[in-house]
């Protein structure tokens, strides 16, 4: 038996646990189930979902900002400012949340049921020019921030800018935009770190969610032995994940810091206080109103993703 | 001479039917020509807006992509009206009489079939980012400022049914064409020669559309 | 069936279909479908299996035709076409004319050096080639130059607006790989220019062996010709406003595009452009965009089928098999795109071989961090990536002027139809020679390309 798995892009630390997880199935079954991990061959990034309910591969990445209301439960972890620090605490919220009817009923409208997140960290600012500590900074500052996250920064005056990711070093470049909001790898991928002269450190603005899901039918045509290989195996290939990120991906993002001098800028806890209180306040106000129009339990997502924080910080 | 031919008319009913079509397909063209002209003003807005008061086009790219919906499909008929989807007539070019009608209607039935199944795998397409309960009916967003797709995704299934409409009225042409040994059959694009080109364009301005130009 | 197998199969039956006649879009989307039919009948049974076919192959067309990248490619079109009516291609050509027309086939290299100007404010080499063959071709046909001859230069002209900047083609690499999208349509600018010069070497040459192609275009004063400046030089203006846009931070490089449309506007319409005219430029780039959409859709339907037949999969360790240098080994690759270009469009062959061809010449160069001492080419990564994009972009413009799908051949063909589609690939037949010439130039003296990069980013 051969599985597709389709995700996008080029094999990089955000791909990591799906080649572990091949790798882990094809091991435990002897080469009996083995997973085919295509990067952008078998679909459009934003339209796993659509391939997975056709039925045209198996397995699947997506991220739940690409398209809101294809997947409005999983939203919930991409709020501004839940408060998540870590991967390990991102880990734990988004399994809790996963884990709740809500979301999976939403997930199987796509027939599609979620095996793991793929954590990302915290999607912190870098900026070209004077360093910006305080809320006042920010305004009138052109950043490149998309969805929820553009919202939030535009709630404290600053000017979000929409273009793609791969514009964003040009633009950075040319001045067009002062910063931009990635996670680590991206910073590094589309380079803006060249250009910049501060990271945030701990500004924690919110981040993408990004699950990896399978066909509910093809799971459930698995032998036992072969469903067993995944279930084992993916916590396995995702403490693999995060593992290699914090090790390859903050490790090397330290030392680069480091070495271009880029200032790790703190940002006091009564400015965090203050920012959480502009933005998130009022986003997760308009998310819950949204989703209770819809008929989705809002109160019932919050607490359980703030409940499996604290949980989590024990 | 691929990206030209011309269409004949006549009174019959085949090509009533056929002008018939023709002028919905040149305003759809026209409203895609449009929508280029209308993007275009819109990044001008983007650049003078951010430069200028500091303020872009909120979700620019979001619209910039529903907007090109429009002018990727919208003309798609009209092009193979006028004979404008490109093909290689090295070998068809050199038939006539009914060798050609052969020809020509394999490759239309082809075509038809194939948009046939594009039009449903299209509509399906649509109708997973359509639902009647949701907000907007939306079930799927754009990245940034959350627009709904469905009526970008809905906008190709139509066009791709228009081109199928335009297709059956070829396979129609062209099968009157055999079966009537026609050699100057109506409603079908003709391979023409250079001869009759020459006399067509020495009355026409440079510049004008080929549809224009055939309907004076 | 092995997927692999089916792959070359349905890859034969495309260049069948092509070949009698069927429009070429629609040849591959049709074959790029049957192949997901086939694929999946066999996984699920040929009534699901065509269920999935069906499904898959119709979300292709809007999921890939809406993608921001390729929204350039109307609005370069329409400049083109506004360029037209602004008058600024027809004194460009006025003033190349005057100035180089005393060569041996004066007005071919004329037109070289017009198509090259042009190119600096259009980004798509099809639409070049349109509006030259409406400005160029009567011009020199009226002066007794070979028909095939004049449709080849017309062709090969328009190619040039794919390395000078701005351009679509290069913007779509930027894209695929990753890399800076200013940085590619800046190491476009010498490469462009120096194919040019070789274009123009080699229409003197010609004419020169054979006169009958076509006489030098003398009388002209020099005060004629100073008088000829001016009304070229608004083109400079557009330019220079592009430039401003894109270095001094007004807009990234396709907001740039827009704002250099919208100065050519304001020019056609200061020259008098009326309504029906401006219909006509619309419905002529809605026509030209349309038939290039539906072309990239109908190729990526084939692409997601090769995707699934893993194609590319086989090729990349094919290629990381081979036992030999690494020159070598990228001079195999680019012959290779040379066989596949004839068969292919220009957006979908690198649509279609980049992901597997880009890795592997950024490995056999050393890899992406390589410094250029311990580098196969003698370049850094980051510089590979831009010496291989402005290489595999010029083979993706040849490839528009070889037979049996060059695009540029069927649009000169198309604006002339008094010229058959054969004689215009005839005609620039001798342009291959050229564009040899220019890529191994390219490959001997990389500087070419990186000196522009290397200046402004030290
Ligand atoms: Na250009
Ligand atoms: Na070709």
């Amino acid at each position: 038996l051969e599985w597709n798995v389709s995700t996008w892009g080029k094999r990089r630390a955000f791909t990591e646990h799906l080649e572990k997880l091949a790798e882990l199935v094809s091991e435990k079954t002897n080469g009996d189930f083995t997973m085919n991990v295509s990067y952008g061959g078998l679909s459009n990034n934003k339209e796993n979902l659509d391939g997975i309910q056709i039925g045209a591969f198996e397995m699947a990445q997506f991220c739940a900002g690409y398209h809101e209301d294809k997947n409005p439960t999983v939203t919930v972890l991409e709020l501004p400012f839940i408060g998540v620090q870590t991967l390990e605490e991102e880990v734990a919220v988004s399994e809790a949340v996963y884990a709740l009817p809500a979301v999976k009923e939403d997930m199987a409208r796509w027939n599609a049921m979620i095996l793991m997140p793929s954590p990302m960290p915290q999607y912190n600012i870098v900026g070209t020019g004077e360093p910006r500590r305080t809320l006042a900074d920010f305004e009138g500052m052109r950043v490149r921030a998309t969805g929820g996250l553009g919202e939030a920064f535009a709630a404290v005056g600053a000017v979000p800018t929409s273009m793609t990711a791969s514009e964003v070093y040009s633009a950075m470049e040319s001045g067009v935009i002062d910063t931009a909001a990635f996670a680590q790898h991206a910073h590094l991928s589309f380079r803006t770190i060249d250009l910049a002269t501060w990271w945030t450190e701990n500004l924690n603005p919110g981040t993408v969610n990004c699950p990896v899901v399978a066909n509910i039918d093809a799971y459930e045509a698995l032998t036992p032995e072969q469903k067993q290989a995944l279930d084992e195996s993916a916590p396995e290939a995702l403490a693999y994940y995060v593992q290699n990120y914090e090790k390859n991906v903050i490790g090397e993002w330290n030392r680069i810091l480091e070495e271009k001098g880029v200032e790790k800028v703190h940002v006091s806890d009564e400015e965090i206080a203050a920012f959480r209180e502009a933005a998130g306040g009022p986003a997760r106000a308009a998310w819950t109103e949204q989703m209770k129009a819809q008929g989705l339990p809002a109160e019932e997502l919050l607490a359980t993703v703030d409940e499996a924080l604290a949980k989590a910080r024990e | 001479m691929a990206g030209h031919s011309s269409v004949r008319e006549d009174s019959s009913a085949l090509s009533r039917a056929d002008r018939a079509l023709f002028r919905v397909e040149s305003g759809l063209n026209l409203a895609a020509g449009v929508v280029v002209f209308a993007l275009m003003l819109l990044a001008v807005a983007q650049i003078m807006g951010r430069k200028l008061f500091n303020v872009p086009v909120p979700g620019f790219i979001d619209w910039v992509e529903q907007a090109m919906a429009v002018f990727a499909f919208l003309g798609i008929a009209y092009c193979q009206r006028v004979g404008g989807h490109i093909r290689m007539d090295i070998l068809i070019g050199r038939l006539t009489g009914r060798a050609l009608w052969v020809a020509e209607l394999i490759s239309t039935v082809l075509m038809l079939l194939l948009t046939l199944a594009l039009t449903v795998g299209a509509f399906r397409h649509f109708q997973r980012a359509f639902d009647w309960n949701a907000t907007w009916f939306s079930r799927d967003s754009s990245i940034d400022i959350a627009l709904p797709l469905w009526p970008a995704k809905l906008l190709v299934p139509l066009a791709l049914g228009l081109l199928a409409l335009r297709l059956a009225l070829q396979i129609w042409g062209f099968w009157r064409a055999l079966r009537d040994d026609d050699d100057a059959p109506v409603a079908v694009p003709l391979i023409e020669s250079a001869a009759e080109v020459a006399a067509a364009e020495a009355e026409t301005v440079i510049g004008e559309p080929v549809g224009e130009r055939e309907r004076g | 069936m092995d997927p692999l197998n089916i792959g070359l199969i349905l890859s034969g039956l495309l260049v069948v279909l092509v070949l009698i006649g069927v429009r070429v879009g629609f040849a591959a989307a049709f074959v790029g479908f049957a192949g997901l039919f086939w694929i999946f009948a066999q996984k699920m049974g040929l009534e699901k299996g065509f269920d999935v076919a069906v499904s898959m192959a119709g979300s292709v067309p809007h999921s890939k035709a809406t993608t921001y990248s390729l929204s350039l490619i109307p609005t370069f079109i329409l400049i083109g076409y506004l360029a037209y009516y602004a008058g600024l291609t027809k004194y460009l050509f006025e003033a190349a004319k005057r100035w180089v027309g005393w060569l041996p086939g004066g007005l071919g290299v004329a037109t070289v050096f017009a198509t090259a100007g042009f190119a600096a404010v259009s980004g798509a080499s099809v639409a070049t080639s349109a509006v030259f063959a409406r400005i160029a071709i009567p011009e020199m046909l009226a002066e007794g130059y070979d028909r095939r001859f004049a449709a080849g230069v017309v062709a090969a002209g328009g190619t040039l607006a794919s390395l000078i900047p701005p351009s679509a083609i290069l913007v779509i690499y930027a894209i695929i790989v990753e890399q800076s999208v200013g940085q590619l349509l800046l190491a476009g600018f010498i490469p462009g220019a120096y194919s040019a010069l070789i274009y123009g070497l080699l229409v003197i040459l010609m004419a020169k062996f054979r006169p009958s192609l076509g006489p030098a275009v003398r009388g002209f004063t020099w005060k004629q010709r100073f008088e000829s400046i001016p009304g070229a030089l608004p083109i400079f203006f557009v330019v220079a406003i592009i430039i401003y846009c894109i270095y001094f931070g007004w807009g990234t490089p396709t907001e740039a595009g827009a704002l250099g449309a919208f100065v050519v506007l304001c020019m056609a319409l200061w020259n008098g452009m009326k309504w029906g005219q401006l219909k006509s430029a619309l419905m002529e780039s809605a026509k030209l965009t349309v038939m290039i959409f539906t072309i990239i859709w109908g190729v990526l339907i084939y692409v997601r089928f090769l995707g699934f037949a893993d194609l590319p999969g086989a090729f990349a360790d094919f290629l990381s098999g081979l036992d030999q240098s690494p020159m070598v080994t990228l001079i195999m690759i680019l012959l290779a795109y040379a066989v596949l270009g004839m068969f292919m469009d220009a957006i979908g062959m690198l649509l279609l071989t980049l992901p597997v061809v880009y890795p592997a010449v950024m490995a056999l160069n050393g890899g992406l961090n390589v410094s250029a001492a311990d580098s196969a080419f003698g370049m850094t990564g980051s510089e590979c990536a831009i010496w291989f994009g402005i290489i595999v972009v010029k083979m993706a413009e040849l490839c528009l002027i070889t037979p049996p799908i060059g695009l540029n051949c069927f649009v000169v063909a198309g604006v002339r139809p008094d010229i058959s589609v054969q004689d215009v690939f005839r005609g620039a037949t001798p342009f291959f020679v050229a564009d040899a010439i220019t890529i191994a130039g390219l490959i001997a003296f990389p500087g070419i390309v990186l000196y522009l990069p290397r200046l402004l980013l030290g």
